[in-house]
């Protein structure tokens, strides 16, 4: 009994590492994604195998499961991630001429050892008529007491808040950013909880006038099954802040090729495919992420939130910054 | 000579420490040196880590003795009105994930909640100028833990005061007390041990949880140990915080186990017999059925009915060949762990019986520790346990990573977290049985596979459906160690349902959800049947 249990285990085991495949441990977990991966088997024949999880518990896992891992590709939601799996030595560099050429320095690894896939912002959502419009400038002038009681903020467990601050400490240093996050919580309307969601519909029905959102959300909620989130969009609008001395925030969602990957030739092929021309119209038309591909359309929606200029830093320094920014929310008090 | 090992015992040592080997690995982190980390969590947010766990445990465990207790009493002292009813659903809130409770309660009841804002709308006044109780808050957190947590109480009081206690009440009542004077003096004296093993279960639960305390904002031991991994990078830091939570856990263990030797009554062993019920009419049996309709109102009737509506808008575009593939996928999982943590449960418990040694005691309550680690944290201990044995026992038979990413990863995951549920059924099956049968058995010299096929087993029939189907419920709900350890291509519908909800489709994720409540609720039924059996 043993022996046949062992043997069926070791040939479930020997066929994740067939050829024709590419093992994908991910992060994501759109719709838009299943899309993608059957779009590129059916192109290319390649099957795609998936385990979705938090980026850390993944990197965990390529990491204990060392030289026999069957991961080929590890797809994150935010740089720092993979700025940590590159720490932890768990992967390598790609070659790609393909890809140097169309993501942009910025947007990739200086070593190439990882690659962004789309683009998303970190903005201010804040409601019509509530006069905040003429008063939104910068994300440092969110610790202005001008905003007194009516800011909405999620928790300091979410990844996006902490390239923020990441961001904020690559920008000024990590006293200022105390500073600074001292001074966005005691405007706060309300203590930090729910997801962005939740932000964007406690400003819509008057708690609080401006809250920290990523815009992708916004665009998601517009055409929800759950039509109170539907109504709730329709009550705000989106402004892009900058930072005094840089741009927009922004952060990717990016692809990695492990260091010990079985099908490390098919993982390329997939990571090229997710930064093809045909998968950055599905991730920014039915997802409402930015493109990292020059030249790709936004949809209307997005057209009509305006435009923006990205911040110029390295998206390394979100990762670098990343264990920092977690400490200076807890000193701050920020939740 | 007789041998003085048994092999149960050696089977129940060994898998001790199998299944406490994630759990002591975690252990072992608290003893690799202090990083910065560390005094930075000391300077900040250790106390509120700890004040704030304490809280809820507090809270959960007041709320849910309420909830279960008194619903246990009134549906198995009296008749009244829909008791019978009551019987099967007030345990149904068990059957629904608490995270999906918890997005529900958010979705009606927060500042912006949709019950929130037809109430002001209908009385004309803005948030600001009413006072307002915020269900995003540590103390709705409890209140919505409580609520789904409570049939742990109500379940094992019930089956304890229906027919365990039932001589010693039908005795009270011949002494001409009145029903307060024999709850009072009788039956919450001798409840205390039930009432206390429900509890514990509840309070490990709501101190595991991190769905709940994460999206309304509560800061706790597990948020923070997903902060300081997750955040901070620092897997050994969030294992220090795991170790803390799981002594103080084991306190809790050691805790109940003291009280429950000094209380526990002992039953003569020669009939069961069930209580004879008191019908109760007007305004007693109204404010019973009040009662009982707070608890199965908030904890079942009222999520389930937002989920129905968006389950009706929604199910079309969920339901396709994916989807069964993945329901067939949750039912195999949890008829295989639930079958084997049952089996292994029954080992551990007969272990002690026989063996009557603190050691098999203090051992098995090492394995129930599991229950109080949040899933996550099981994961990892697994991974590194796994890792191990790939690297230095399996490589010599084959180069391929066998075991990590399999089905048989997560089916151990949910034996070193469900395991406690099994022993305690166990526990409370087995203290039913008279220690006569054993003696009985031995003088007669009955060997020991025929003393526990012919005694024990019929005996303990009813404790190993009620303990395989709690865990079956449970694997079904399980989130975090599934996503962590699942092989490729392998989702569950409570990933899914998590899934969906992250994409902020909460309408979409009804679908999942209520196939997780209505396997639940089957499962429930059943349950609640087989007890009126007992």
């Amino acid at each position: 009994m043993i022996k046949r249990i062992a043997l069926s285990a070791v040939i479930l085991a020997s066929s994740l590492f067939a050829s024709g495949e590419v093992n994908v441990y991910s992060h994501r977990h759109y719709d838009t994604d299943k899309k993608l991966f059957k779009m590129f088997e059916d192109k290319t024949g390649i099957k795609v195998n998936v385990v979705k999880a938090k980026a850390s518990a993944l990197i965990k896992r390529i990491e204990t499961e060392g030289k026999k891992s069957p991961a080929d590709v590890l797809i994150t939601v935010d740089a720092g991630r993979l700025y940590q799996a590159k720490k932890e030595g768990i992967l390598q560099p790609i070659h790609s001429d393909y890809l140097i050429k169309n993501i942009p320095a910025n947007l990739r690894d200086k070593d190439n050892e990882w690659f962004g896939v789309t683009i998303r912002s970190r903005v201010t959502a804040y409601k019509i008529g509530s006069g905040m419009k003429d008063k939104l400038s910068t994300y440092e002038d969110l610790a202005d007491p001008k905003f007194k009681g009516q800011l909405m903020v999620r928790s300091s467990n979410s990844i996006y808040n902490q390239s923020l601050m990441a961001a904020m400490i690559a920008h000024h240093g990590k006293d200022y950013a105390i500073k600074w996050a001292k001074g966005v919580v005691s405007n706060l309307a309300a203590s930090p909880k729910g997801n962005d969601i939740y932000q964007v519909k406690a400003i819509a029905n008057g708690i609080g006038k401006v809250a920290l959102v990523n815009t992708y959300y916004v665009g998601k909620m517009a055409g929800n099954n759950d039509l109170s989130q539907a109504e709730s969009v329709k009550q705000i609008k989106v402004f892009f802040p900058k930072f005094e001395n840089g741009g927009t925030h922004i952060n990717i969602s990016g692809a990695a090729v492990t260091k010990y990957a079985p099908n490390k030739e098919n993982a390329v092929k997939f990571i090229e495919f997710l930064t093809s021309k045909e998968a950055q119209k599905i991730f920014t038309q039915e997802n409402f992420e930015y493109p990292v591909l020059k030249g790709v359309q936004n949809t209307d929606i997005a057209k009509a939130w305006g435009t923006f200029t990205p911040d110029s830093i390295s998206l390394n320094e979100l990762g670098k910054y990343n264990k920092e920014a977690v400490m200076a929310f807890d000193v701050a008090g920020w939740k | 000579m007789k041998r003085n090992i048994s092999k149960i015992k050696i089977s129940s040592v060994f898998l001790t420490l199998l299944i406490s080997a994630p759990a002591i690995i975690i252990f072992l982190y608290l003893f690799i040196g202090h990083s910065d980390n560390w005094q930075h969590l000391k300077d900040t947010l250790l106390f509120t880590y700890i004040s704030n766990s304490l809280y809820i445990m507090v809270g959960v465990a007041i709320l849910t003795t309420i909830l279960g207790f008194t619903t246990a009493y009134l549906t198995s002292i009296y008749t009244f009105k829909f008791s019978k009813f009551f019987h099967y659903a007030l345990i149904l809130p068990f059957a629904i994930p608490t995270y999906i409770v918890a997005y529900i309660y958010g979705g009606m009841f927060n500042v912006a909640g949709t019950v929130t804002q037809f109430v002001l709308h209908t009385i004309g006044k803005n948030i600001n100028e009413v006072p307002f109780f915020d269900i995003m808050s540590i103390e709705g957190a409890i209140l919505v833990m409580s609520f789904v947590l409570y049939p742990y109480v109500y379940l094992i009081c019930k089956s304890y005061l229906s027919f365990e206690s039932a001589s010693i009440i039908d005795a009270a009542k011949t002494f001409n007390l009145s029903s307060w004077q024999i709850l009072r003096k009788v039956i919450i004296p001798i409840s205390r041990p039930a009432i206390v093993a429900g509890v514990t279960l509840a309070v490990m639960e709501a101190v595991a949880d991190f769905g709940v305390m994460d999206y309304f904002g509560v800061n706790t031991f597990v948020t923070g140990i997903f902060k300081t991994w997750f955040g901070m990078g620092s897997i050994n830091d969030a294992a220090k915080l795991a170790s803390i939570l799981m002594t103080f856990v084991f306190l809790l263990i050691v805790l109940e186990r003291i009280q429950r030797r000094n209380r526990v009554f002992k039953s003569s062993g020669k009939d069961f017999k069930p209580i004879d019920k008191v019908k109760l009419t007007g305004f007693k049996a109204f404010l019973a059925i009040f009662a009982c309709f707070i608890p199965f109102f908030f904890g079942f009737l009222l999520p389930f009915g937002q989920l129905s509506y968006w389950f009706a808008i929604t199910y079309k575009d969920i339901i396709d060949e994916e989807f069964m593939q993945i329901l067939y996928q949750t039912l195999t999982l949890a008829i295989i762990s639930s079958t084997i943590i049952t089996a292994m449960a029954l080992l551990f418990v007969y272990n002690i019986r026989k063996s009557k040694d603190k050691t098999s005691s203090i051992l098995t309550q090492i394995v129930k520790l599991g229950y109080s680690i949040p899933g996550a944290v099981i994961a990892v201990g697994i991974l590194s346990f796994f890792s191990f044995l790939d690297k230095y026992v399996i490589d010599f038979f084959t180069s391929s990573y066998i075991i990590s990413g399999t089905i048989l990863a997560i089916v151990f995951g949910y034996c070193v977290r469900f395991l406690a549920i099994g022993i305690n059924n166990f526990e409370a099956g087995f203290s039913r049985i008279p220690q006569t049968y054993d003696d009985a058995a031995k003088m007669l010299n009955v060997n020991e596979r025929r003393t526990f096929f012919t005694i024990f087993a019929p005996l303990l029939k009813n404790s190993a459906f009620s303990a395989f189907i709690i865990v079956f419920i449970e694997v079904i709900k399980e989130l975090p160690l599934t996503m962590i350890l699942r092989p490729f291509n392998y989702d569950t519908l409570a990933i899914l349902a998590l899934e969906l909800t992250q994409q902020s489709q909460y309408a979409e994720s009804s679908v999942p959800s209520m196939f997780i409540l209505l396997i639940g609720m089957i499962s429930v039924l059943l349950l609640a049947k087989n007890m009126n059996k007992a």
